[in-house]
């Protein structure tokens, strides 16, 4: 190629061409519309070009490389999957990873994992508080923090993969620390007594014995305290996603970025002896839509797991559930909405010291370490009535509310602990809770009306601690067709079409 | 013989002239009446020669089950499409009977022909409409690679074999089934003799398949819409068989001494493709191995050249034909419900549809050769003559005799015993046109019980 150049470079100095050029540039015009040979139409210029890029496609085409004459996007979906899961959060995953380690030859069955937002910016996995406890009021509750918990502590037995880093979840084993006023100090009594027939490692302390263990507690209007004192604390929860993620996708699932955005269903009309008509519905294609683009993929499958946290309610819409008569089981929406909980990072070097727990004031004000430089956490939960005066935060965006700091949550941190009452709020982030309306308790299971979809969702702030034993339940639910190693049967829509609460006392 | 072939061919107009509403019961009809105007073929005048001889085509015992197998699965591929094909367009459905139709008057062509080289042409011809069916109506990207490595594997085989069909017109000046069995040709050792008789074989033993280049069979037949797999396992197959059947009388006495690598990796399939249905997860890979299995054992069967092997192996390609389809349609019914192949998910499927458990029982037990089913027949006739042959081989048959029912019985028992799923709860229930669909296959096996010397061949 380049001798060409030299080529046409003697012949322009021999003076041949550019007699061409004389040619065309003194007045001589040519017999065609005076168009003349520009520079850049120069064939032989564009020929070595050309030659470049042909290589580059007979080297695109040779074997080894995935040109294929399709132009697919490799993000899509594929068109038959087993199971979809819809929502790649820490839940998500684990029914991904505990599907692939539940069947029983390799390859079993094709999980695809489909998440809408690949940077995880408003995903409620990652915004969370990272805390695991088991004091709660339901039995369920319990068996599965201690279910999780153990799991997390043999991390590397179940998500290790050779030739890689260990994991390190950072699991901080400091226990939560709940106090009690005097009206609720017998709540916190018979939640002791259910706590410990479950087998969780829970005590109870006077305030005496508080101000003993923890001397830079304000003890005042406290009655009880509950101290965990095994199996509960904090951990990292993109490292937990990350891991379950990795772990799962080695194990053959597939990551798919995108939106669901509708099912194509089959619906049968059925007409019970009342006449009524009933509407079971079966997905057989899940509809998903890739960022930025117009293109979806239908992608037939089984079944589909609703796992999508905040904005189940949202998948759960674009199957009917909610639409129909309000006397009927159809009529019934999805109880799960996003509510808006901020987390304050204060920087406080006179404060507590290494070994603060998870402390839970009875106001609903929480702190937490975070690190070893003196940094805190601190929230609130606006269930307590005292706090939801201005009711609940918008949640049409993840905006911080510093007013929300200032007015609620120190006056009650610096209370409780009065070394709170200097510090510097350094940061502060939003997340949403996937708050279950009915009860704030999971719900696990299939809905009556949609035969194949699983939901998984509905953990009202407590999703991240309970993700490895719930990906259980639902693998065995799935590949079982029943629980085999915790009953959560209680956990399921039947509570919710009897309109039966199950409430946990113990939300934070 | 033009009694059917004239209907068959009038089979392709059909679908473009019937209006829609029509369409599917028209076709139905007409192709359930050439089938059962074809058993008039069951009556062979002579024993061991040709009937309804003309110049060009004729049957004979070894022809005519397979024609009728043929003739018979042609409605079954029709019932069995309904469902599939009703959103799709208009015109789509009378393109996908055409190819049907044209699938069958190939078939038929090639089942009776008595000329080697029209049944070479048609042999071929098969692979169009079979082509057509699989990349375009298949489910999964995938149908593009199985749709590949069917034709190519199928062609690569078979061009050789054109070349020695020309060999044999050229060296014995007739290709005429009639005059072959009796030609003088004695084959040696010589390479070129020995290239003669590969080039005649391997053909057929790719589409048998042999176990060496079985690769294309569980991809063609999982990728392919149900019609396709079944008239590839009912059908398709057992060209091969059939061909090698015809071919095998004018290579005496070579074969004795080729034979060996070509049993060996037969019977060795059985084995092999018979452990990896154990390991199966996907429902119609498990039944599209059970096939090469099965058609292992046939090749054996047939390699070994005596009365028994031909025999044995004409009865276990009509057996397997039906009972390999039967199950494909189970498989179907069960794809249609759920949209995944995927066994794990649809388990327990005795406690919603416990009539199509009964169908599912029945061809489970078809496919492992319960006796006095045929297949069981075919196979001990195949087991016995192999055995007479070199007693070694009862070891390797004997143990693909136990993997065999072994994954049948994991087949039966993953799909209708176990814990019922909650997500299947609430699937449609059967529709009458399956069961009737499962009829029509089944009751016939169940049949040729009572006459086997039917379908038995030369030597009934």
């Amino acid at each position: 190629m380049a001798t060409w150049g030299r080529l046409r470079g003697w012949l322009r100095s021999c003076g041949v061409i550019r007699q061409h050029a004389r040619l065309c540039g003194h007045g001589w015009r040519s017999l065609s519309t005076g168009r003349t040979v520009l520079l850049q139409d120069d064939f032989f210029k564009e020929l070595e070009s050309h030659f470049k890029s042909a290589r580059q496609k007979a080297a695109d085409a040779m074997p080894g490389s995935d040109w294929s004459p399709f132009e697919r996007n490799p993000n899509l979906p594929p068109e038959l999957a087993d199971i979809v899961i819809v929502g790649g959060g820490v839940v998500g995953w684990s029914i991904a990873y505990w599907l692939k380690r539940k069947e029983l030859v390799r390859g079993g069955v094709k999980v695809v994992v489909v998440e809408k937002d690949p940077t995880y910016s408003r995903a409620s996995t990652v915004l969370s508080a990272g805390g695991i406890r088991q004091q709660f009021s339901l039995t369920e509750n319990i068996n599965l923090s201690l279910a999780s918990a153990d799991f997390m502590r043999n991390i590397n037995e179940h998500l290790g993969i050779l030739n890689e880093e260990p994991v390190d979840l950072q699991f901080n084993h400091c226990g939560y620390l709940f106090m009690a006023s005097e009206k609720a100090a017998h709540v916190m009594e018979e939640n002791h007594n259910t706590q410990r027939c479950a087998g969780a490692k829970v005590t109870l302390l006077s305030p005496t014995q508080l101000k003993e263990k923890f001397p830079w507690i304000r003890t005042d209007g406290v009655a009880l305290a509950s101290y965990g004192l095994e199996n509960e604390g904090w951990f990292d929860p993109w490292t937990l996603l990350n891991a379950f993620r990795r772990k799962a996708i080695s194990m053959g699932v597939i990551q798919c970025f995108g939106e669901v955005t509708g099912f194509e269903s089959t619906v049968n009309r059925i007409h019970t002896v009342e006449d009524d008509l009933v509407e079971m519905r079966r997905i057989n294609r899940v509809n998903v839509q890739m960022p930025n683009s117009m293109e979806y993929q239908p992608v037939e499958c089984a079944l589909v797991v609703n796992a999508a946290g905040a904005f189940s309610a949202k998948v759960a819409e674009m199957l009917g559930i909610g639409a129909g008569p309000s006397d009927s089981i159809a009529g019934i929406p999805f109880p799960v909405e996003p509510r808006k909980r901020y987390i304050y990072v204060m920087h406080c070097p006179d404060g507590p010291g290494l070994d603060t727990p998870f402390v839970i004031d009875h106001s609903g004000v929480y702190f937490r370490r975070e690190g070893l430089a003196g940094n805190y956490i601190a929230g609130a939960s606006p269930d307590e009535s005292p706090l939801l005066q201005d009711g609940e935060p918008d949640t049409a965006d993840l905006e911080v509310d510093h007013q929300f700091f200032e007015e609620k949550v120190w006056p009650q941190l610096a209370y409780r602990v009065p070394a709170f009452e200097s510090l510097k709020v350094t940061s502060a982030w939003a997340g949403f809770y996937d708050y279950n309306t009915f009860d704030q308790n999971a719900v696990l299971g299939v809905h009556p009306l949609v035969n194949n979809m699983y939901f998984a969702t509905g953990f009202s702030g407590h999703g991240l601690q309970h993700s490895p034993a719930v990906g259980r339940a639902i693998a065995e639910l799935i590949l079982d067709g029943n629980f085999k190693t915790l009953d959560l049967s209680a956990l399921g829509f039947k509570r919710i079409l009897l309109q039966e609460p199950m409430l946990e006392r113990n939300i934070v | 013989m033009l009694k059917i072939l004239i209907p068959t061919l009038m089979l392709l107009p059909l679908p473009w002239l019937t209006p829609k509403k029509w369409l599917w019961p028209t076709s139905l009809m007409h192709s359930m009446i050439i089938a059962l105007i074809s058993l008039y073929w069951l009556k062979n005048s002579s024993e061991e020669g040709w009937t309804t001889l003309n110049p060009m085509m004729g049957t004979d015992p070894l022809s005519t089950p397979l024609l009728i197998l043929t003739c018979w699965l042609l409605p079954l591929m029709i019932l069995a499409s309904q469902n599939h094909m009703a959103p799709e367009p208009l015109s789509r459905q009378r393109t996908y009977i055409s190819l049907l139709s044209s699938l069958q008057v190939f078939l038929i062509l090639a089942f009776s022909a008595t000329e080697i080289l029209m049944f070479y042409i048609m042999f071929e011809a098969t692979l169009i409409p079979t082509l057509i069916i699989i990349t375009r109506w298949g489910n999964q990207k995938e149908r593009l690679n199985a749709g590949t490595y069917f034709l190519f594997y199928t062609l690569a085989g078979s061009l050789p074999l054109l070349v020695a069909l020309l060999l044999l017109q050229n060296s014995t000046g007739t290709l005429s089934m009639l005059i072959t069995p009796y030609n003088d040709l004695t084959l040696t050792t010589s390479w070129s003799h020995k290239l003669w008789w590969a080039g005649c074989m391997i053909a057929f033993l790719v589409k048998m398949p042999l176990y060496g280049v079985h690769l294309w069979l569980p991809k063609a037949h999982v990728e392919a819409p149900i019609a396709g797999s079944m008239i590839l396992a009912a059908v398709l197959l057992k060209l091969g068989g059939y061909g090698m059947m015809r071919i095998m009388v004018t290579l005496d006495p070579l074969s004795k001494e080729m034979l060996f690598p070509f049993i060996i990796l037969a019977l060795w399939g059985v084995i092999m493709t018979g452990s990896i249905c154990l390991r199966q997860t996907d429902l119609k890979s498990l039944i599209a191995y059970s096939s090469v299995s099965h058609m292992g054992l046939v090749a054996g069967g047939i390699l070994i050249q005596t009365p028994w092997g031909f025999t044995g192996a004409l009865i276990l390609m009509i057996a397997h034909g039906l009972a390999s389809s039967a199950l494909f349609c189970l498989a179907n019914t069960n794809y249609e419900r759920t949209h995944s192949r995927t066994m794990l998910l649809a388990r327990g499927l005795q406690m919603i549809m416990p009539l199509m458990a009964s169908w599912w029982f029945t061809a489970s037990l078809a496919n492992l050769a319960l006796p006095p089913l045929p297949n069981l027949m075919g196979e001990i006739m195949i087991i016995s003559s192999l055995f007479n042959w070199s007693w070694f081989t009862i070891i390797l048959t004997g143990a693909g005799t136990l993997i065999t029912a072994g994954y049948s019985l994991y087949l039966f028992l993953m799909t209708q015993r176990g814990p019922l799923p909650q997500h299947i709860t609430a699937l449609s229930p059967s529709h009458t046109r399956e069961h009737l669909l499962m009829a029509l296959h089944l009751l016939p096996l169940i049949m040729i019980i009572a006459k086997p010397a039917l379908v038995s061949g030369w030597f009934a």
